[in-house]
């Protein structure tokens, strides 16, 4: 139980993961894969940065005095992070710019009926 | 030293020049542009590869901030012999295209072509050098985003469909990539390769069941971005469809960079220690063999000469896996012989095979009867290649292949011996129909290949350069065998 109570927002994030992967893997509509890529993402984002908190500690921001380093979170995870929102916005602005072009060439955003119609060509 | 600085002057040269290009309107000054930077980085890498053969090993700190807050470069041999391949292949890949390209491409978005090119070759030279795993997760990233466009750019129905199926596939592996990164990060606070090393060898006893798991997602996250065997899926359609000059640098560069950082994190990050008391290489190897059959069995089936070589891609790629899995030093210095034989073979042959469809107008292979009595040189070149693949001996094929040959014995697990041999033997399968089609049938009276006009010779030259560099690599195997030595 103790586990589960201190790890609770590790164990949202793995959730938020399995859903967002299994939506961006299984659905075959364009913008829902899309929606559970950026799922997925964000509950990377969620389990790295609650793997930089630290119960009971200050957010790392010097306000005229700079107190130890031992009284603030670890501040690497959040760099990180933003760094992985500009990667994971750059993506869904490719892919919906994509899925433009997909809906005038193939008049339809399903990917598997895409895939059919090259079946029923060949 | 200012050559100590070349990593990163060339990252720099090519993302400035990727930022300029886009502005230019005249198409000739683009062109120009584009080859003589990429001519510059050619020379610096070779005073980077002097350099390290004088010096040794060295380590570049970006911003002079030192390693567990800053980005470190560390260039060994590997990696300067790497950037030098990538460098000298990408500098006779747009050569060629200079000719061709306008074929291929509308007129309106070459600048944006050559500025896409510019990002890839940087992006690829990132991962190279970078000794810290975000920062090579942030380089992949901006590689599959150009990679995606340099597909696109035709514009064509079949193009889309591709990118789309590279995108989500490129979005699902660098997420668990992302993953696999948190979950070292968390286990041992740094991200630097080296430090990561230290941490880890203390604490794997601890914590076995983490490291399982982001062994597992590195794996396969890379293994979806460097096609490895049942994650190829995206692979014929994005390397079939794009421009051929975005398929060399595809299917010979690109896929690579991911192999590389694979093999930097299995045994730079985790190191043979540790490596050996999980089973993940002996997942890898099982994997790579089956791609080395697979790909090849499903290479024969093909009709058009693009999809073909794109399947015979996956085959090698399963090569270079079956080197990182045999988990011997012999091994990991055969796949990235590999890595730089087969950029240099497979870029000639999706050259050649864009001249061919260019001059012929057709992609099936059935098309390609008599070619051999019009480009007698180009078939030729298509030969030696292909005998390359095949394995023929002094070609770099060969040489890989009887290294790989040499580790599964030293490693005692002989079965793999089988996997190779009748790997080579699928790979003769569908190679040589095409080269004794071109150069012994009669071709059929209603091609009108007589009144294609002539082949000039600039559109050659790059492509005889690549098979001569080729032979040439093949003849001086030991010697790079043991360059390579020098960096593990």
């Amino acid at each position: 139980m103790t586990e589960l109570d201190i790890k609770y927002i590790e164990i949202g994030a793995m959730i938020l993961f399995g859903i967002g992967f299994s939506t961006l893997l299984f659905h075959g509509n364009m913008i829902k894969k899309i929606i559970g890529m950026n799922i997925m993402d964000t509950s990377i984002f969620l389990f790295f940065i609650t793997r930089g908190y630290i119960n009971n500690k200050e957010a790392p921001i010097i306000i005229n005095i700079a107190n130890s380093p031992d009284s603030y979170v670890r501040p690497l995870p959040s760099a990180l992070m933003l760094t992985g929102i500009v990667v994971a916005i750059s993506m869904t602005a490719f892919a919906l710019a994509l899925t433009i072009k997909l809906n005038q060439k193939y008049g339809t955003i399903d990917l598997n009926k895409i895939m059919e119609m090259r079946v029923d060509k060949q | 030293m200012i050559i100590a600085s070349s990593p990163i002057i060339i990252i720099f040269i090519l993302f400035f020049t990727a930022f300029i290009i886009p502005m230019i309107k005249n198409k000739t000054k683009v062109k120009v542009l584009s080859i003589s930077s990429i001519v510059l980085c050619m020379l610096l890498s070779l005073l980077t590869c002097i350099y390290v053969y004088t010096e040794g090993t060295f380590i570049y700190t970006v911003g002079h901030w030192d390693a567990p807050w800053g980005i470190e470069f560390q260039i060994s041999m590997i990696e300067a012999l790497l950037s030098l391949t990538f460098t000298t292949v990408m500098t006779l890949i747009i050569w060629q295209s200079l000719s061709t390209i306008e074929s291929e491409i509308s007129e309106t978005k070459i600048g944006l072509y050559y500025s896409l090119i510019s990002v890839v070759m940087a992006s690829l030279l990132g991962i190279v050098y970078s000794n810290d795993i975000f920062n090579c997760f942030v380089f992949m990233e901006v590689n599959t985003l150009a990679s995606c466009g340099i597909i696109v750019i035709k514009e064509n129905k079949e193009n889309i469909r591709a990118t789309m199926k590279y995108l989500v596939l490129g979005c699902l592996g660098s997420g668990l990539v992302l993953l696999g990164i948190a979950f070292l990060y968390s286990i041992t606070g740094n991200l630097n390769m080296t430090y990561i090393h230290n941490e880890i060898v203390n604490i794997y006893f601890d914590y076995k069941n983490i490291i399982v798991v982001a062994l597992g997602l590195f794996t396969v996250g890379l293994g979806v971005k460097s096609a490895m065997f049942p994650l190829h899926i995206w692979l014929p359609d994005a390397h079939s469809s794009a421009p051929s000059t975005s398929s060399a640098i595809l299917s010979s560069l690109v896929i690579k960079a991911t192999a590389i950082y694979l093999i930097k994190i299995l045994f730079r990050v985790f190191g043979f220690g540790i490596i050996k008391n999980f089973y993940i290489l002996d997942i890898i190897l099982i994997l790579g063999s089956s791609g080395m059959i697979f790909g090849s069995l499903l290479a024969i089936f093909q009709k058009n000469i693009k999809r073909l070589i794109a399947y015979s891609s996956i085959a090698q790629m399963g090569y270079i896996f079956l080197g990182i899995g045999l988990g011997n030093e012999l091994g990991l210095i055969t796949a990235v012989y590999h890595i730089i034989a087969h950029a240099l073979t497979k870029s000639a042959l999706f050259m050649i095979a864009g001249i061919f469809i260019h001059k012929l107008g057709t992609k099936s292979i059935k098309d390609f009867k008599g070619i051999g009595k019009h480009m007698p040189i180009l078939l030729g070149a298509f030969t030696i290649g292909a005998l390359s693949m095949v394995g023929i001996p002094i070609l770099p094929g060969f040489v890989s292949k009887f290294n790989l040959a040499l580790a599964c014995i030293q490693a005692g697990k002989y079965m793999f011996l089988a996997v190779i041999l009748i790997s080579s033997l699928l790979n003769a399968v569908y190679y040589l129909p095409i080269v004794i089609n071109g150069f012994f049938n009669k071709q059929d009276n209603k091609s009108d290949l007589n009144h294609t006009n002539k082949i000039q010779l600039k559109e050659i030259i790059p492509i005889l350069i690549l098979i001569i560099m080729m032979g040439f690599i093949g003849l001086s195997s030991n010697s790079i065998i043991n360059l390579i030595k020098l960096g593990i």
